[in-house]
């Protein structure tokens, strides 16, 4: 199956998250490898993702789960060799399935060579790669993302006796974007990866590149112009690639990351996904209906990517203390589960493991504006394990059946990277793939059927949105449109059963046609359409006028 | 001489036998009648006081100022008197059956305007009846709204009112007995807009102070009072 | 519930479209929009303050407004409250109207109201009259028994004029508080809490037939929830000031509140004639707090339309009154200003033998009561000549003093009631 050379291709794609270490060990040293991922290509591909995004796999020393990179041109020896990565690449391209890799331009590790030598003398010629200072006193104001580990964003370097500027952890020095050198070594980087084939690049942390005295430092207009020339050079020497970025922040404040469509392609829209929990909660459609409502118009060729989970914590950043303490409350009781003004836990547990909700969720992520992103492990509502410490809780190994280390390493269970869920709800016997496939009514088949649902329906990517404001505040109903194609989504927010009346008064003579069964609904008429929604429950109509 | 006397006596005695003869059974039939009469009388007396007690009759009649008038009269309480009164009707009406049975002419024909007449007397009682409760209670209203709203003579005002009630009362009693209709609503006729001209008369010329300060009472009374006492009872 | 349908299918719907609640506040309403923006307004900013996480709904019972009140309920935008008050909004929170009828008529306001809350399953809720000003945590006040320590009724006490609501507290609160034995401040009252458990129970225990229960619905909630030996306190609302001065009529004041006890004693009797004495109630905040404002008060007045109302009404009260009392109270109607004085006793005793004489009905029911007014005129300025000069607690003495004598007299009334049968 050839790619599709649509240069829009990421606004129809359905995104896969994994990280190579989780998913399948395929030399038995207890790690997942490129090779492994290879090997389970086919059923991504059955399961409808036409495109995979790889966790970081550049050489590392791990300290945090690969985002501290010590050699960019290379890939970690636990995963593979580069021919390895070429190999997936070429394999992933043939199966239809483009590739994006994670791109961490902000900072490196301290292990990194860069960093060895900057900090080896003031007048190392990379001495100004980094952003080095005398004083901790600079840029005061400035927030610390990892509250529960650092205490402040200068670190004190024993080499050099001097402080350097990190706004993650301290062994991960920022890199010094207002030096050009450092710049034309991060485009080197790029081409480097886009060469051998890679479809696109998510940016990581990217509302820090620059800072400057007396502001946050985030979101600058100079970090802009920086991404901006990335882009242009993107789009000189490889169209059809794409960047997504990472930025959490305000959908206001995201904007300008969308340029005039000249700067990143997507954007992760954060304060969203958490407002999806609450209103499942709260049984109400407010919070979601007011984050969209302040989410500005983007340009035509730009695109939201939404996600329920991902490998870190469910962030509650962008959400008001009232609303963190209500989250807190309803899905993290246990304090152990908070972590950096978040809770890291996985899809199902948070969902209490109802499938009604884990599917209505996932209706919302595939028919609400923009790219779905499906965590691994989500589509057959693996657990975690919060005893492992930090984000590790959701980063366990891919369960593919209820065998030796759930199928996923021929290893000792003692060697794998990470112990298996055990426990007799969500531990590999009862939660894996096999099993999954086997049964027609799984939660995998379910997602393979709205996936492909999805699909067939450009509208879900490309169309616009309205919403509809019906009197019960427990149904979240919208319209999608493209051209001459409408779908009507109607979401139940309430574990109760409900009855809404919808105006539709502006397609009155469509018939409603039910997207999954293909059923035909009354026509609409004049007075407001009454629909009935069990717990839980939504329904896509397509409104086909004949 | 002596022959045709006893002979005209004994004829006469004769016709006496026969019209005894004649007349001896339908005298038999209405002493009967009169003697079940009396039996039905006095066990309809019974269930009807019966009746009375237990729809508080006397009670009722104590609202009416009906009981008022029977104690002032020196008779038995109103059940009592309903009953007995019913039981005479009754037994009345059983004789002057029995007195129909025995055929005098001129006495059938009172007989029978007295059947006709007592359903009216009937229904002229209970209006009267009705009445003095209507009158006792729009009258007690009329004294309390009085007194309440502090309009003068409030009496006066309730025994106007009971007046107007009553006379209307008897005069529709008076017409449904069909005994002098006519001059019965035309005097309740004069008296009523005899009053009603009285009273215009006294709000229009003499009682003008009065009029002028109910009036302020009326309209002014809000704002004259809220410089005063601007008490809530709740 | 006797009849569903007095509920309008467009209420019905608004209700569907609700669904379930945790808080419902209702507003009973006609002609009010000169201040119900405003009061709304404080409402919803109570609700986001104190409730942010519960589920809530206006409920407003209108009875034929001309002026666009209900428009101005539902048209209040929690936008604007936010904004001022610089609160965030975690749910929807609903404002719904419907219209009873084309006149206000309070039992059917609140009927309303009690339905929807047994239709949304409504675990707390609160009446509030529109014609007094309410601060903004009355709701939390009001509310926060009932959802917070499992309380089934709650009663305000506001801070009043010493000289404001006499016939409550010359007759209403002490007579409640002898017979059914609890110290409720204010047992008619317009603004008041109550869980849904207990509106369920009262809308299924009362015959809503109108006739005699036309009025005063709010008293007769109160001695169900004292008959219901439900769980009751009192909260101090602070100032209670009316917005807009309806008029002091006395006779329909006696109506709704008099004609009501005394209504109720019958049905009730069993209780109240076993109790003995009286408890206090849980009450959060001051148990009374009054304004010491000097006012000028007619009192030439009321003394006339006391002694004009016995001279009158003899003939009303040979049939209500025991001879004895009669007499002693034509020998106080002769007294002038200066030496005027309704002692409590007599006063107990009078109202007691109007209770008894209401219940055998001796002549109308409601020509007693409306004979009750110039007594309790004479009642009044003896209240307010004792207490012309006297200090908060002075008062509050004599009202308890007052509340002792018909504790007192109680087994008199009890006596009077068991003859009469």
């Amino acid at each position: 199956m050839p790619l599709n050379q649509d240069v829009l291709w990421y606004k129809d794609a359905i995104i896969y998250q994994v990280h190579v270490r989780t998913f399948n060990d395929s030399n038995g040293d207890g790690i997942g490898d490129f090779v492994g991922l290879e090997q389970k290509l086919p059923y991504l591909q059955e399961l409808g993702i036409n495109a995979i995004w790889l966790m970081p796999f550049f050489p590392s020393p791990l300290r945090d789960d690969g985002y501290d990179i010590a050699d960019y041109h290379s890939v970690h020896s636990s995963y593979g060799t580069l021919e390895d990565f070429r190999k997936l690449l070429d394999s992933a391209h043939e199966r239809g399935i483009r590739v994006i890799i994670e791109m961490v331009l902000n900072h490196t590790s301290d292990q990194h060579p860069w960093f060895q030598e900057s900090r080896s003398s003031r007048d190392n010629p990379r001495r100004d790669w980094y952003v080095w200072s005398d004083t901790d006193n600079r840029y005061k104001g400035t927030r610390i993302i990892f509250l529960d580990t650092e205490k402040s964003n200068w670190a004190w370097d024993p080499v050099s006796r001097s402080y350097y500027w990190h706004r993650f952890f301290s062994h991960q020095p920022d890199l010094n974007y207002d030096n050009p050198a450092v710049r034309e070594q991060m485009w080197e980087v790029m081409r480097f990866w886009l060469e051998m084939g890679v479809d696109a690049f998510r940016l990581d942390a990217v509302p820090y590149l620059v800072e400057r005295e007396g502001t946050n430092c985030e979101n600058l207009p100079e970090t802009h112009a920086v991404l901006k020339e990335l882009r242009r050079r993107l789009d000189e020497q490889f169209p059809g690639r794409m960047l997504l970025a990472e930025a959490n922040q305000w959908p206001a404040d995201l904007r300008p990351y969308f340029g005039d469509g000249d700067e990143f392609h997507m954007a992760f829209h954060f304060p969203l996904m958490p407002r999806m929990f609450m209103g499942v909660k709260l049984e109400d459609r407010k919070p979601i209906i007011e984050i969209l409502q302040q989410t500005p118009e983007i340009p035509p060729t730009c695109q939201w990517s939404l996600f329920l989970r991902n490998h870190d914590e469910l962030t509650l950043e962008m959400v008001t203390d009232m609303e963190r303490d209500y989250m807190y409350d309803s899905y993290a009781g246990d304090k152990t589960m908070r972590l950096n003004l978040g809770i890291r836990r996985r899809l199902a547990p948070l969902l209490e493991n109802d499938r009604r909700r884990i599917e209505l969720m996932n209706g919302m992520l595939m028919s609400l504006p923009g790219t779905p992103i499906i965590y691994y492990g989500d589509e057959i509502g693996m657990g975690d394990n919060i005893n492992l410490g930090d984000r590790n809780g959701v980063r366990t190994p891919m369960q593919w059946s209820g065998g030796w280390n759930g199928g996923f390493s021929t290893a000792e269970p003692d060697r794998l990277y990470a112990p298996l869920i055990q426990n007799p709800v969500y531990g590999y016997p009862a939660v894996n793939v096999v099993a999954q496939v086997g049964s027609e009514h799984s939660l995998l088949h379910w997602m393979r059927r709205i996936i492909d649902v999805r699909k067939s329906n450009v509208v879900f990517g490309r169309g616009s949105i309205e919403f509809l404001h019906p009197p019960n505040h427990r149904i979240l109903a919208y319209v999608r449109r493209l051209g001459n194609e409408v779908v009507l989504v109607v979401n139940n927010l309430s574990g109760a059963a409900q009855a809404v009346e919808l105006d539709l008064r502006g397609y009155k003579g469509h018939i409603p046609i039910e997207m999954s069964g293909k059923n035909i609904f009354p026509r609409v008429g004049d007075l407001p359409y009454l629909l009935t929604l069990g717990p839980y429950q939504f329904f896509w109509f397509r409104l086909r006028r004949i | 001489m002596k022959d045709l006397i006893i002979s005209e006596l004994s004829q006469a005695l004769h016709d006496l036998q026969i019209a005894f003869a004649h007349y001896l059974p339908r005298l038999i039939v209405m002493l009967i009648l009169a003697f079940v009469g009396w039996a039905i009388a006095y066990a309809a007396r019974m269930i009807l006081r019966s009746i009375l007690r237990f729809i508080h009759f006397d009670r009722l009649s104590e609202n009416a100022g009906a009981s008022q008038l029977l104690a002032k009269a020196a008779l038995p309480p109103a059940s009592e008197v309903v009953s007995r009164f019913v039981f005479w009707i009754m037994l009345l009406g059983f004789i002057l059956l029995g007195v129909n049975v025995l055929g005098i002419l001129g006495l059938q024909e009172q007989v029978g305007k007295f059947f006709f007449f007592l359903p009216r007397l009937f229904v002229a009682l209970f209006i009267v009846f009705v009445g003095l409760l209507a009158a006792t209670f729009f009258a007690r209203a009329a004294l309390l709204a009085a007194v309440n709203a502090n309009i003068p003579s409030p009496k006066v005002i309730s025994l106007a009112v009971r007046s107007i009630i009553i006379v209307f009362v008897l005069s529709i009693a008076f017409e449904e007995l069909g005994i002098a209709e006519q001059t019965m609503l035309v005097a309740f006729g004069i008296a009523f807009g005899a009053l009603m001209l009285g009273l215009a008369i006294a709000f229009g010329i003499g009682g003008r102070e009065l009029a002028q300060s109910f009036l302020e009472r009326r309209f002014v009374r809000a704002k004259k009072e809220e410089n005063e006492d601007e008490l809530s009872p709740l | 519930m006797a009849d569903e349908t007095f509920l309008t299918d467009d209420f019905l719907r608004q209700l569907v479209n609700v669904g379930e609640v945790d808080i419902l506040i209702g507003l009973p309403t006609h002609n009010n929009a000169k201040t119900i923006g405003s009061i709304v307004q404080t409402i919803q900013g109570g609700i986001l303050r104190w409730f942010p996480r519960e589920r809530a709904v206006i409920i407003n019972a209108d009875g034929g407004s001309r002026d666009g009140t209900p428009e101005l309920i539902t048209g209040v935008s929690i936008d604007d409250v936010r904004r001022d008050a610089n609160l965030h909004a975690l749910r929807t929170l609903h404002s719904i109207s419907t219209r009873y009828g084309n006149s206000p008529i309070e039992t059917v306001a609140l009927r309303t109201i009690l339905a929807a809350a047994e239709l949304l399953q409504a675990k707390a809720c609160v009446v509030m009259s529109p014609e007094c000003s309410i601060e903004s945590d009355s709701i939390s006040k009001l509310l926060r028994p009932i959802r917070g320590d499992g309380f089934d009724f709650v009663t305000p006490i506001y801070r009043r004029h010493k000289f404001e609501g006499l016939l409550i507290t010359n007759l209403i609160y002490p007579m409640t508080r002898a017979l059914y034995g609890l110290r409720i401040r204010e047992p008619y009252t317009r603004d008041f809490g109550f869980s849904g458990n207990f509106a369920s129970d009262f809308l299924a225990q009362q015959s809503w037939d109108g006739g005699s229960n036309e009025s005063g619905i709010e008293l007769r909630l109160t001695l169900a929830a004292i008959a219901g030996h439900r769980r009751i306190c009192q909260t101090f609302l602070g100032d209670r000031e009316h917005i807009e001065h309806r008029g002091a009529d006395l006779v329909p004041a006696l109506r709704q509140t008099v004609g009501t006890l005394f209504s109720a004693m019958d049905a009730d009797f069993k209780l109240w004639s076993a109790t003995n004495g009286s408890q206090s109630v849980t009450t959060e905040g001051p148990d009374h707090e009054v304004l010491m404002e000097p006012l000028r008060i007619n009192r030439k007045r009321l003394r006339e339309m006391f002694a004009s109302g016995v001279a009158e009404l003899a003939g009303v009260f040979q049939q209500i009154l025991s001879p004895p009392t009669l007499a002693e109270l034509q020998r106080i109607a002769s007294l002038n200003e200066a030496e005027f004085h309704y002692p409590a006793d007599l006063w107990v005793r009078t109202v007691y033998e109007f209770a008894a004489s209401y219940r055998k009905s001796v002549i109308s029911r409601d020509h007693i009561i409306q004979s009750l007014a110039p007594l309790f005129r004479g009642r009044a300025l003896t209240f307010l000549v004792e207490n012309r000069n006297a200090a908060a607690e002075e008062i509050e003495s004599n009202i308890e003093s007052l509340c002792i004598e018909f504790e007192r007299q109680k087994p008199f009334l009890v006596q009077m009631w068991k003859a009469r049968e």
